[in-house]
């Protein structure tokens, strides 16, 4: 009790220098508290506004592909999945799996007319069945005309095109052409064996994307009947077929198969039995889950059931956007750790000081019989209160400005909230964690700054006590 | 009995390269309940004595016994614990803790030890502060008191414990003559009430003149003891 009033005089004596220093402390731990309530916040939001906006907790694709998914993968798509039926099916029955999405993600050629003169449009895309797009991703905000004039009742929706507005806007710009719903355009693609293809069809909508601007002002969408035709993903498929043509698609060489070719007894396939079949060309199917927590366990599964897929959790299918936030959570933990780094250092230096001209008054206590323990308490006592006390300002000034700020949320520059949660204000999430933590820190800070002083004044001699100040 | 004996005491101290001896050969033994006055010239090694009865120093040579004990070889935690029980210090700048006040200046070293209930303190500290005739003072804070009260103070705080030895360097040497005959006349009272031994330094000449025995010294040895 007496070196707690010891310290807390001591204090007070030296107001001005220890609220020099207070001042810092309370900088620092309400930069933490609020700063790291700000950084789980953008973590929490970021993954939550990737996950339900833009690729769901995880992404399934081709196994056979060499690269992960990426929202900017459209030079290079990725490979069709093989069966999609197959996955799909899997994928759907999995209780677990609330919503799956297949998309397929390209580029291609829009041709329109101006004048008569044909312009050709590069045009990036997702492909999608847009019933399905809307009920998993809340995405698109239709301007002018409609998202594919989806009939909700039957399920059924138009083909064609819906473009962002930014995208339009850069066609006005670069090529001096704005389309308009209704207008007619031809979709050119080349296909994987190399020929172009042509398929005839309509701009349904021009829309702007809710959140995520700095992807989705660059995606399109086109239904997937659209994209099937347009890269020949249409097949058929027949429950009998016969033994020769097995034995020709399981040829090892060329000359197995010529071989076939002069065989006599080759049988014909009876056409009435071909069933038309569409492939689709999905490259990639988002996956939502009922439980964010599941992602590892049902990625395992998905991998192992054979389906000819592998799995990207959210935060590798989203590209750079996930890691934003934590590197927003590093850049605040190195600022903090910067800010207790410099006040460490002025404190152990006032202390020094302070250790100097206390050197009779120490030296005094001792010669009294005060153990070093006592000095080492005393010291450690002075920097835990005047630390506690600041460091506690600054925590409830934490509180009260992530209460305040929580429900309407912290406003950000457009360009950081886009990166970070997809756009719009980032809500504060109350969380015990940075309080604990802050408390943890400026303890542990306390201690530290205080061994280098502790030692200086723990080897002043009593005889110190017998010199004349 | 002799609650101090010095035999054949040597203290030198390493100033950088030159060794200088401030105690020579020093013997003298010093009986409980003395009033006795180091007396010696600045440099004599009046304080060197004072440090070494005191468990504050330890020799480099020869025998320091306090209570019968010899304190070579004890560590800083033993002669600190010894320090507490046995000795009280009186300082010739006071020595008081500014920011405790003049009660709770007398209180701090009973603070140090185990075993003293909090009324047992307040008796004690009360009883000292009566004795010093401070207890209209008894919430002042030593920057509030006079040269001559801060040192009735510190007189106070070293009897509080019931120590052994009071040693007090040069306790009047910061005072005016009048004050610092009368911190002497309460001194004198308290040894012969409480049969406290007291062993002072100085070197005036008027102070010397109230000890019971005098000890000289004069360039690290005793001259007359």
């Amino acid at each position: 009790m007496v070196i707690i009033k010891l310290a807390v005089r001591t204090l007070l004596r030296r107001k001005r220098r220890m609220i020099s220093i207070g001042i810092l402390v309370f900088a620092g731990t309400l930069l933490l508290v609020f700063g790291e309530t700000f950084a789980q916040s953008a973590v929490w939001y970021s993954k939550e506004s990737i996950i339900n906006n833009f690729t769901g907790d995880l992404i399934v694709y081709s196994e056979k592909s060499k690269e992960q998914p990426s929202p900017f993968a459209f030079t290079t798509p990725l490979p069709v999945i093989g069966d999609i039926e197959k996955v799909t099916t899997w994928l759907t029955d999995n209780p677990q799996i609330d919503l799956i999405v297949p998309i397929a993600q390209n580029y291609s050629i829009l041709s329109v007319e101006r004048n008569n003169k044909k312009i050709e449009l590069p045009l990036i895309y997702y492909a999608v069945d847009p019933v399905l797009y809307q009920k998993a991703f809340d995405i698109v905000r239709i301007q002018e005309g409609s998202y594919f004039n989806i009939d909700q009742a039957s399920g059924t929706f138009l083909q064609g095109i819906v473009i962002s507005q930014a995208q339009n806007e850069r066609y006005r710009q670069s090529y001096d052409v704005t389309l308009l719903p209704g207008e007619k355009a031809t979709f050119l693609g080349i296909t994987p064996g190399g020929s172009v293809n042509a398929v005839n069809t309509e701009i349904l909508g021009i829309f702007e994307p809710a959140l995520f601007k700095n992807i989705f002002d660059y995606i399109n969408f086109v239904d997937i009947t659209s994209y099937a035709q347009l890269y020949n993903f249409t097949g058929v498929k027949t429950e009998s077929l016969p033994d020769s043509y097995e034995k020709a698609f399981s040829a090892s060489g060329e000359d197995d198969i010529f071989a076939l070719a002069e065989d006599t007894g080759f049988d014909s396939i009876d056409v009435d039995t071909l069933e038309s079949e569409v492939i689709s060309g999905y490259t990639m199917i988002a996956v939502k889950l009922r439980n964010h927590e599941t992602i590892a366990a049902i990625q395992q599964e998905i991998e192992a059931a054979g389906l000819g897929v592998s799995t990207a959790p959210w935060d590798q299918a989203s590209g750079f956007f996930a890691p934003i936030a934590r590197s927003l959570n590093a850049v605040i933990y190195t600022i903090v750790a910067l800010i207790f780094l410099i006040v460490s250092f002025i404190f152990m230096n006032t202390l020094i000081i302070n250790i100097i001209e206390r050197t009779h008054e120490i030296g005094t206590m001792r010669a009294l019989g005060s153990e070093k323990s006592f000095i080492r308490n005393l010291f450690l006592s002075e920097t835990l209160v005047l630390n506690l006390f600041f460091g506690g300002l600054g925590i409830a000034a934490a509180f009260l400005l992530t209460v305040l700020l929580g429900p309407s949320g912290v406003p950000l520059p457009d360009i950081v909230s886009q990166y970070l949660i997809g756009g719009g204000n980032l809500p504060l999430l109350l969380n015990a964690k940075p309080f604990i933590e802050a408390i943890a820190v400026v303890v542990i800070v306390s201690i530290l700054a205080t061994l280098y002083p502790i030692r200086v004044a723990t080897k002043i001699s009593p005889l110190q006590a017998m010199l004349n100040k | 009995m002799s609650v101090v004996k010095l035999e054949n005491v040597d203290k030198t101290y390493q100033l950088g390269e030159t060794t200088v001896q401030a105690l020579k050969q020093v013997s003298l033994q010093i009986k409980q309940g003395e009033f006795v006055a180091i007396a010696g010239p600045s440099g004599s090694g009046k304080s060197t004595i004072l440090n070494l009865i005191g468990c504050i120093d330890t020799p480099t040579g020869g025998i320091v016994q306090i209570d019968g004990k010899d304190i070579r070889g004890l560590n800083d935690t033993m002669l600190t614990r010894y320090r507490r029980e046995k000795i009280g210090f009186i300082f010739q700048s006071f020595n008081l803790i500014p920011v405790l006040s003049v009660y709770e200046n007398i209180e701090f070293p009973l603070l140090l030890k185990k075993f003293v209930s909090k009324e047992q303190r307040r008796e004690l500290v009360l009883h000292f502060i009566d004795q010093v005739g401070l207890s209209d003072r008894i919430k002042n804070k030593p920057s509030e008191l006079s040269g001559g009260q801060r040192q009735r103070v510190a007189i106070a705080r070293a009897l509080v414990t019931n120590p052994l030895i009071v040693l007090a360097d040069e306790p009047t040497a910061n005072l005016d003559t009048g004050t610092g005959d009368r911190i002497l006349s309460l001194m004198e009272d308290i040894n012969k009430t409480n049969g406290t031994t007291f062993i002072f330094s100085t070197h005036d000449q008027h102070i010397m003149e109230h000890a019971h025995r005098m000890i000289s010294i004069r360039d690290g040895e005793i001259v007359a003891a």
